[in-house]
């Protein structure tokens, strides 16, 4: 009688650490989840790969630095949008800017000064370029609703 | 006995289903199945529709794989727990569940190319920990994100690499640096630094100069490529007993000697001559300028006023291969530039002195050629006479394929136990790891140093597949630089310096030169050859004013206007037939209703990132215009114009437009001409 206890004993104890490792397997994974991989520190390749399309297209008109004041931004009439400004990374969804970059200001209620691109840089030239853009006047985070 | 029996028997049934259960068990806790179960949660919400959200709830728990026979037979398990990596519609779910950003390969290519060999880890591995090669003895752990370009370089060769922008800034800083000159790299066996040759050191330079360049370049022009070598005083002394011994031919001696004892010049119209010849085209004045050639701010200070005579009236003398053109300038004219040089562009703070020339002994010229071969300057800069010499430094080959157990750290205890730290810590302060290390030091910032890295981590003994690597661009067909008296022109004006003609020719030009003849009018070219203007007054490089005579610029004109054609492009959109002026008006309209003025000039008002289109009907081909206005990006891949989508009407409606935009609509030449002075 006293060893059949001890077996029985042996059994729940053996089906108790089997359950056990079972639920902390389960919590620590889920936990492990959460943790997010390191971020890049510099910028992240979209946005590099954005910067170099934005440099070479973009910058004679809206500045090196995004600010509205490229070289060619004072024979622009409306001048080029400055897009460092906190209120216009605001204003804009990712999907704002892809429209008026793919097809151009006039496309969207603005100045045809600002020409359509969409036949010019492929879709993701232009998803790189919205990246970068997020990138001017202190990185902000890309919003949802992503093109 | 047999309750003893009995228990020993269920004790060890027990033990025996224990075991037994030991290896389902530990496959029933794997990680992955959490991963799994909670992507089926997070993703039901995410997808795109009902359907597509049942099919992923039903989604069977078990290791997924992408094999990849043809690719070294790679397996990469990565996909068991990174479940959305090609879900598009997963964009937004945390990792390890989100999609892959989109990039050229991605998604299409997830099962030609896996995930390992982009990502480096451990792709059999189904455990975070072991897959992102964490674990001792992996040698490849995940690629740190900042290098995340450096695989793209394992297959595409080329110095420039469409979407890698920092891989392809790698490159060209390799080049530029001549990296290739001390290391062998694999695809680099030709490579040949443009380094001046040192055969003229003697005739050009003061030995207290030479002594303070080696000392640190940086110091004496900021943009100088070549590094810090530390280089102790006695060797110094010996290197430049060893540069001055060195003689160019007798008759370049003669020449130089020649040139000194010509009378001075005047530096005041030397200036005008200086800024009318975009010298800065090529040449940097306090940083400022192309940076393809040597900064001249204080060359007054460096070359002896004899050379540059002689130099600027016959470069190639010095240097077959010298990317300087010889201007047509008059006796004169060069006397008034080089008074310009040695009066303005000079080191203001240094001391007159007059230094006696330098006699070195033979004992010290010897030591000073050990010394030049020692620190493999040869690498660099050609110098004859030294026989064959094998490149310096160890092969950058397989550089990538290193194991950190490998390498040697020396002193560098601080550092990260991994090869991008080792490289980076070897571009930035190579002398740190040990005494007397020949690696010189280059002053890459932060940006560079990453870029170099990335490349060097593209650098691995194996080669892809052929199926594996990209179409090379070929440019069949095109005509190369001809022969006779138009080649020898070519030549002598050094136009494959900047412009392209064909597969050859540098970009320091926007304007290739390969189909000229299709694009421009002889009579313009002839014109603009002997008194070129500014076309781009966005861009500091311009077109040299050569003082071209016109029988060269006509040779030169007539050449390129019958035989540099594209046969796609016709010569006159309007097949003789002249718009009419109804045309004319509705292009007008087309003009600027797109926005063509916010980049080109048209009288005084418009932009100037384009030419200014006020005498486009004097210089461009209607036929050409209507090309362009097709497809902008079909003439040159990077044109910033951009492609409008214009249809054959409005096409055929803004080519009249803009071809009669000629002399007599606009405003005249002189007011362009006038432009071009800086």
């Amino acid at each position: 009688m006293k060893k059949r206890l001890l077996l029985a004993a042996v059994c729940i104890l053996a089906a108790g650490v089997v359950i056990l490792a079972l639920v902390r397997g389960r919590t620590r994974m889920a936990t492990a989840v959460k943790v997010k991989s390191g971020a890049e520190g510099a910028m992240p390749y979209m946005a590099r790969l954005g910067s170099q399309t934005y440099h070479h297209y973009c910058a004679t008109c809206h500045g090196q630095e995004g600010r509205g004041d490229g070289f060619n931004a004072f024979n622009c009439e409306p001048r080029p949008r400055d897009l460092a400004t906190p209120a216009f990374q605001k204003a804009k969804q990712d999907r704002d800017l892809y429209d008026a970059i793919e097809n151009g200001g006039r496309s969207v209620g603005y100045s045809a000064a600002m020409p359509p691109w969409g036949k010019t840089l492929s879709p993701r030239q232009i998803q790189a370029l919205v990246a970068y853009i997020r990138q001017l006047g202190g990185g902000s985070q890309p919003r949802s609703g992503g093109a | 006995m047999t309750d003893r029996l009995r228990l020993v028997f269920s004790l060890s049934s027990v033990l025996f289903l224990i075991v037994l259960a030991v290896s389902p068990v530990k496959n029933a806790f794997r990680e992955y199945h959490a991963y799994q179960h909670d992507f089926r949660r997070l993703a039901a919400d995410h997808a795109p529709t009902a359907r597509a959200a049942k099919a992923i709830a039903s989604r069977p728990d078990r290791i997924e794989q992408i094999w990849i026979p043809q690719f070294g037979n790679r397996v990469d398990r990565c996909i068991t727990c990174h479940q959305g990596v090609s879900e598009p519609s997963m964009t937004s779910l945390p990792l390890p569940y989100s999609a892959h950003i989109t990039t050229a390969h991605t998604p299409a290519d997830f099962d030609r190319f896996g995930c390992v060999f982009c990502h480096g880890g451990q792709g059999l591995a189904t455990s975070a920990k072991e897959a992102h090669g964490k674990s001792r003895h992996w040698p490849s752990p995940l690629l740190p994100a900042a290098f995340v370009e450096a695989p793209c370089g394992r297959c595409h060769y080329d110095t420039n690499v469409p979407e890698a922008p920092r891989l392809s800034k790698g490159r060209h800083l390799m080049e530029r640096y001549g990296c290739y000159a001390c290391h062998p790299v694999r695809g680099y066996e030709a490579f040949a630094a443009d380094a001046p040759s040192l055969a003229t050191t003697s005739m050009k330079l003061r030995p207290s100069w030479v002594r303070s360049w080696l000392r640190d370049p940086r110091a004496i022009d900021s943009n100088a490529r070549m590094p810090l070598f530390r280089i102790d005083p006695a060797e110094g002394d010996a290197l430049i007993g060893f540069l001055f011994s060195l003689r160019p031919s007798d008759a370049l001696v003669a020449a130089v000697e020649q040139a000194s004892a010509e009378p001075p010049g005047d530096a005041g119209n030397g200036e005008v001559l200086f800024r009318e010849s975009r010298c800065i085209s090529c040449h940097t004045v306090e940083g400022k300028g192309n940076d393809s050639a040597p900064e001249l701010s204080k060359v007054g200070s460096k070359a002896a006023r004899g050379w540059l005579l002689q130099f600027l009236k016959d470069p190639q003398s010095f240097n077959p291969s010298t990317r300087m053109p010889a201007y047509g300038f008059s006796a004169g004219e060069v006397r008034d530039i080089v008074a310009y040089l040695t009066e303005e562009l000079r080191d203001f703070d240094e001391p007159a002195s007059q230094e006696p020339p330098l006699h070195p002994s033979e004992r010290l010229v010897e030591q000073g050629r050990r010394v030049f071969i020692k620190l493999g300057c040869f690498g660099c800069h050609q110098v004859e006479g030294l026989g064959q010499q094998e490149k310096i430094a160890p092969e950058l080959t397989a550089i990538a394929d290193k194991k950190v157990s490998s390498l040697d750290f020396g002193r560098r205890d601080d550092l990260p136990r991994t090869l991008a730290a080792w490289l980076e810590a070897k571009l930035t302060a190579p002398s740190s790891f040990a005494p007397g290390l020949k690696m010189p030091t280059f002053s890459f910032d932060q940006d560079d140093t990453a870029a170099i890295v990335t490349n060097l981590l593209s650098l691995t003994a194996e080669v892809v597949a052929p199926e594996y690597q990209p179409a090379q661009s070929t440019s069949a067909g095109l005509p190369s630089p001809p022969a006779g008296e138009v080649g020898r022109l070519i030549s002598h004006y050094r136009c494959l310096t900047c412009h392209i003609i064909g597969a050859s020719g540098g970009d320091i030009s926007t304007a290739p030169l390969t189909f000229e003849g299709s694009k421009v009018k002889r009579d313009w070219l002839a014109r603009y050859l002997m008194v070129p203007y500014t076309l781009r007054g966005i861009l500091p490089e311009r077109m040299p004013y050569f003082r071209m005579s016109q029988e060269e610029a006509e040779r030169i004109a007539a050449y390129m206007s019958d035989v540099f054609l594209d046969d796609r492009i016709r010569a006159d959109a309007f097949d003789g037939k002249p718009p009419t002026t109804d045309e004319v008006a509705i292009g007008e309209r087309l003009y600027y209703r797109i926005g063509c003025n916010s980049c080109h000039m048209i009288g005084t008002t418009g932009g100037y990132v384009g030419p200014p289109l006020s005498e486009a009907g004097d210089r461009l081909k209607s036929g050409w215009v209507a090309y362009w206005l097709e497809n902008p990006q079909r003439w040159r891949k990077d044109v910033l114009c951009p492609n409008y989508g214009l249809d054959r009407e409005q096409i055929q409606s803004l080519t009249a437009f803009i071809s009669t935009r000629q002399k007599t609509a606009g405003p005249a030449g002189p007011a362009a001409r006038s432009e071009g002075a800086p």
